[in-house]
């Protein structure tokens, strides 16, 4: 390759081209992220771990035996949730400092298999509790395009590694927002998949009824890759569903013409209290599909106002059974702020949590129904730009509310109702921080849902500039 | 309906009555009174669940499988 500073910024199938085309060794390849991460890890904190021996190794070793497909010899970090064998999972956390894993998550053995080539652990906000991505033990990971603002999170470490360059995609976990919401912040593309199509075996559990895995990367074709290579059903987990997948890869570039398409926009909730110029980047996105010959359809959604209650309710009760062994071992050795979200856990009552999940069900059927009126649904990500490091309260067109409240706030529901959403990048904010919008699809219709985020991605409209790192 | 504001000792009290661990007065307080800027009040989330006790949910069953309509009836 002419300049292998280039090669960090490159999608999956670039790299994968490259090597193919022998322009670049896996070695060559694996040593140039290693680099880049010893550079930039310091100011990003993107990883918590990095395994370059064992990354070295298993680039030589594939080097050996060459085989095929998109994912051979690219290299990925995963959010320290996600197991792999002989490795801490830390969790972000004091309390989980000594674990290591027995076995491969089943999504590492997937990756694994497909050749891809893990470059470390990457960082997190404590079991994946909060927004922000802020964490006391390993420090917060920072935004690639205003280092002084939050990378945000749960999954802060895996926007920040693709986003610093420091990695070509990484997984995260989605319990409701953490992978689209940083995504959005980051200038990234960001898929939860609909609940049960990725595995979570070997996955630290925070909310078993709201956990998905998710994907982040450079765009919507690479995210395609990934997921055709996650998606496989997992008979060992009893949250993976047993329904066949879809050719996403051949399916992303299926949409040109979006005449007989219908675009829902529930402008009731996710247009309130929005950064203005979030709102007219969702607008300019909206405008781009009806000239593509969508139409357009304002919809109504439930009322949402009391969405995150609903899933703090059952997120807190679920995290409290999982912890409570090694809460009445180690209980100094958690963070505060998620200690008190374990004790709010201990004083919701079983009826709470009860109407809490029925609740789930009205949520998914209401939009299940929408869903039947048009193809997707568009809204913005976030109604926020990347908060600074630090900052408690935002306020927002008149809302003044929690930081890590407004960076969900319009994610979270679709955790309730378990349908894919996606992030992709809407534009730059006057701020020079990337703006987000979120497209919704019907359960298990990844592939028509990539196929409108693809369309939208891949104008140049809406592509944002490098971060300006160096 | 509104409910009282609850107290520090009224959490301690259901915590140490019906809870396998005892949670300490810092952070039991801060269900009282935040200050972290993670979750809002006890109370505030109480009088939200009130809230929506009046929806009417019929017969709905909590959250299972997800299903679409075309599912057989393998899946």
């Amino acid at each position: 390759m002419s300049d292998v500073t280039e090669v960090c910024w490159l999608t999956v199938r670039q790299l994968s081209r490259a090597l193919v085309n022998g322009e670049i060794s896996i070695h060559d390849l694996v040593n140039v992220f290693l680099a880049r991460a010893a550079e930039f890890n310091p100011a990003s904190k993107a990883f918590i771990d990095v395994y370059a021996d064992s990354a070295r190794a298993h680039a030589l070793k594939l080097a050996e035996q060459p085989g095929s497909g998109m994912l051979y010899g690219i290299p990925y970090g995963l959010k320290d949730l996600i197991d792999i064998k002989d490795h801490r999972t830390s969790a972000g956390s004091a309390v989980f400092i000594d674990n290591i894993a027995s076995e491969d998550a089943h999504v590492v053995s997937q990756l694994t298999a497909a050749g891809a080539v893990c470059l470390g652990k990457l960082n997190l906000h404590e079991f994946a509790y909060g927004a922000t991505g802020e964490n006391a033990l390993y420090g917060t990971a920072v935004n690639a395009y205003d280092s002084s603002r939050l990378a945000g999170g749960s999954s802060s470490g895996s926007a920040a590694a693709v986003a610093w360059g420091l990695s070509s995609f990484a997984l995260g976990t989605d319990t409701g927002g953490s992978v689209r919401s940083p995504a959005a912040l980051s200038g990234l593309v960001g898929l939860k998949p609909t609940y049960g199509r990725i595995s979570m075996r070997g996955v630290t559990p925070y909310s078993w009824s709201l956990d998905h895995l998710g994907i982040l990367s450079r765009d919507v074709r690479d995210c395609a890759v990934i997921l055709q290579t996650l998606a496989e059903p997992d008979l060992a987990d009893p949250g993976s569903t047993n329904r066949p997948t879809d050719h996403y890869l051949s399916e992303v570039d299926s949409l040109e013409d979006l005449t007989g398409r219908s675009i829902g926009v529930p402008r009731q909730f996710f247009y309130e209290h929005v950064d203005p110029e979030i709102l007219s980047a969702t607008e300019r996105v909206i405008s781009f599909l009806e000239k593509k010959g969508a139409t357009v359809r304002e919809v109504e959604t439930p009322d949402l106002n009391f969405s995150r209650t609903v899933s703090l309710t059952i997120q807190m009760p679920e995290a409290l059974s999982f912890h409570m062994p090694w809460l009445e071992q180690r209980a100094g050795d958690y963070g505060e702020d998620f200690r008190t979200g374990l004790a709010l856990g201990q004083q919701i009552l079983a009826e709470h949590y009860v109407r809490a999940k029925r609740l789930m069900t009205h949520y998914r059927t209401q939009i299940d129904d929408v869903l039947e009126t048009v193809d997707i649904l568009i809204t913005p990500s976030t109604p926020i730009v990347a908060p600074k490091i630090g900052a408690v309260e935002v306020e927002t067109e008149g809302l003044t509310e929690p930081v890590g409240n407004a960076m969900m706030r319009f994610t979270n529901f679709f955790n309730t109702t378990g349908h894919p959403a996606i992030s992709i990048p809407s534009g730059m904010h006057s701020l020079g921080l990337p703006m987000g919008v979120q497209l919704v699809g019907k359960a298990f219709g990844e592939a028509s849902l990539l196929a409108f985020a693809h369309l939208i991605n891949s104008q140049w409209q809406f592509k944002l500039p490098l971060p300006k790192i160096n | 309906m509104p409910k009282d504001k609850p107290t520090l000792e009224l959490l301690r009290t259901v915590g140490d009555t019906f809870g396998a661990h005892p949670f300490s007065d810092e952070d039991l307080s801060e269900l009282v009174e935040p200050k972290l800027g993670m979750i809002t009040s006890f109370k505030d989330l109480m009088d939200e669940l009130d809230q929506l006790r009046t929806i009417d949910l019929g017969a709905l069953p909590p959250a299972l499988e997800i299903k679409t309509k075309d599912s057989t009836s393998d899946e």
